[in-house]
């Protein structure tokens, strides 16, 4: 008798913390903006009325991409600390942080995408080149 | 990684994706996949990125699209599972738990846990204190937009009485007879066909030079509002028919009516141009922005100049008009040819604009136009002469 009020007192606490964060949601903007979803949504089969779901799935993909985003900064940061030249140039090219497909497909990888980019197409002159030093 | 068993395998999935991304990325998406770009952009930018290679944004936008569309994919078949059509808050938190299963998440491993407290809201309630109010760039309006069809009145809004007991009344209503008595279909002499209703309350005698006409006198016109077009079957809805549309006035008999309309006056540029003999370059830097007329304009210039030297040479589809300034002729001679080069990629679009009317063959019609034609094109060919 005595745990099961408290499990759901418990629960009770559980659900007013998500009611609370979803009521949160409608004061946080995210970047990914509510139409881009609602189309996607839509297309998917996805029905509910209620907005607040809607800024939810929002947060989430920007917190997904936010995430990829990260591992990507770090596999950039990572090789750019492992270059070692003295060129001026390198230098001040190290400040720039591109994303690149390279990183992109490494990180994107841990999430079980599996992304396979080409490694030069034959129809310009600077084909084959580093892609890290290849301005695109 | 790479075993030896797992590599067709890998291929067979990689074959299905391609089907799937293709279903799934079709061409009327651009809109939403480039406002996805400009999002996953500015939250790359948060993050510290200073640059993309597009190649890497397209990838991870489009990944981004497809995170939105199976988490919504998951919650909706949650929700049907049970037995719900409209999906939960926990459909979702549930959908989430799946996706993020390959990595990971608190209290993954507890069996007795509850939706509520799930380490995947947990994760996303420190990211949204965590996270810096970065709003969307831009203003997006609703969409895909929705277009409000007006549908057909059927027989019992339009009040109308059905035309026999096996027609019921919740069906259209038939279209009104004088929309499509006087209608002229360009291009082909079938016209009930397009209707698919056999009334037989007007006839249209059909000559092949009347969609031609028409056309010519649509192009001549040149957006002024044609009531002078309507022949026969002069009904009001025609004339508003005609006024609004120029493809649905009604057809002219051959020589049936003076045409009333104001010659057309060639931008002065054009003019000089055919005068100096140097179209070639400003025609190619017009581009597409020259108007149709404007084209055909040089190139009746052109051929005016060429039309002295031959007479009643094959041609193929003399279109006749009553103002002299504006002739279409398609079948030309050699020496026009020489003299203006460029003549030979608009003479295809030409071809092709004949090829369309060109339906049956009347001779004796087309001598007979030739012969006016050549007149005419003596008595005015004053300026083409001295360039000549």
């Amino acid at each position: 008798m005595n745990p099961n009020p408290q499990s759901s007192d418990g629960k009770h606490d559980d659900d007013s913390a998500l009611s609370d964060f979803l009521a949160s949601l409608m004061d946080y903007t995210p970047t990914i903006p509510d139409e881009l979803v609602k189309h996607y949504l839509a297309k998917s089969g996805f029905q509910c009325p209620d907005v607040r779901l809607i800024r939810l799935v929002a947060v989430a993909t920007q917190k997904f991409v936010a995430e990829v985003a990260s591992d990507a900064l770090q596999h950039c940061k990572a090789r750019q600390a492992a270059v070692v030249k003295d060129k001026r140039d390198k230098q001040q090219k190290d400040k720039r942080l591109i994303l690149v497909m390279d990183d992109l497909s490494k990180s994107l990888h841990e999430y079980g995408v599996n992304v396979k980019h080409q490694e030069y197409f034959a129809d310009s002159p600077s084909t084959g080149i580093d892609p890290a030093s290849r301005e695109e | 990684m790479k075993d030896g068993g797992l590599e067709n395998k890998k291929e067979l999935e990689n074959s299905k994706k391609q089907s799937n991304s293709s279903k799934f990325r079709s061409k009327s998406d651009d809109f939403a996949l480039s406002i996805a770009k400009v999002a996953v952009a500015q939250v790359c930018e948060s993050i510290g990125f200073q640059s993309f290679q597009h190649s890497a944004l397209e990838t991870l936008s489009d990944v981004a699209a497809r995170y939105i569309y199976t988490l919504g994919k998951t919650a909706n078949f949650n929700a049907n599972l049970a037995g719900r059509l409209e999906s939960n808050v926990f459909d979702v938190i549930q959908g989430l738990e799946e996706l993020e299963s390959g990595l990971g998440f608190a209290g993954a491993s507890d069996v007795n846990r509850c939706l509520a407290n799930s380490g995947v809201v947990r994760d996303i309630v420190h990211f949204v204190g965590d996270a810096v109010d970065v709003p969307f760039a831009y203003d997006i309006p609703r969409f895909p937009v929705v277009k409000d069809r007006k549908g057909m009145g059927s027989f019992w809004e339009k009040g109308e009485e059905p035309h026999g007991e096996h027609i019921p009344s919740w069906l259209p209503a038939f279209p009104d007879p004088e929309t499509y008595a006087t209608q002229s279909t360009v291009g082909n002499g079938t016209m009930s066909g397009s209707n698919g209703v056999k009334t037989g309350l007007v006839r249209v005698e059909w000559k092949v030079e009347r969609p031609l006409l028409n056309f010519q006198q649509q192009f001549a016109r040149n957006g002024n509002v044609g009531d002078s077009s309507c022949g026969g079957g002069d009904s009001t809805k025609a004339k508003e028919a005609s006024n609004s549309n120029p493809y649905l006035a009604a057809p002219l008999h051959f020589g049936e009516k003076e045409v009333d309309v104001s010659p057309v006056v060639l931008p002065t540029k054009l003019s000089n141009e055919v005068a100096s003999r140097d179209p070639i370059p400003e025609n190619r830097f017009l581009g597409n922005q020259v108007s149709v007329l404007e084209t055909f304009a040089t190139a009746i210039e052109a051929m005016k100049s060429g039309i002295c030297e031959y007479d009643g040479s094959r041609q193929k589809n003399v279109l006749y008009n009553q103002r002299p300034t504006v002739h279409f002729k398609i079948g030309i001679g050699k020496k026009s040819l020489n003299s203006a080069p460029y003549f030979i990629s608009k003479n295809k679009d030409l071809q092709k604009i004949a090829y369309w009317f060109e339906n049956g063959n009347e001779k004796d019609d087309r001598k007979r136009r030739a012969e006016i034609f050549s007149k005419e094109s003596m008595e005015c060919s004053h300026e083409s002469v001295k360039n000549e």
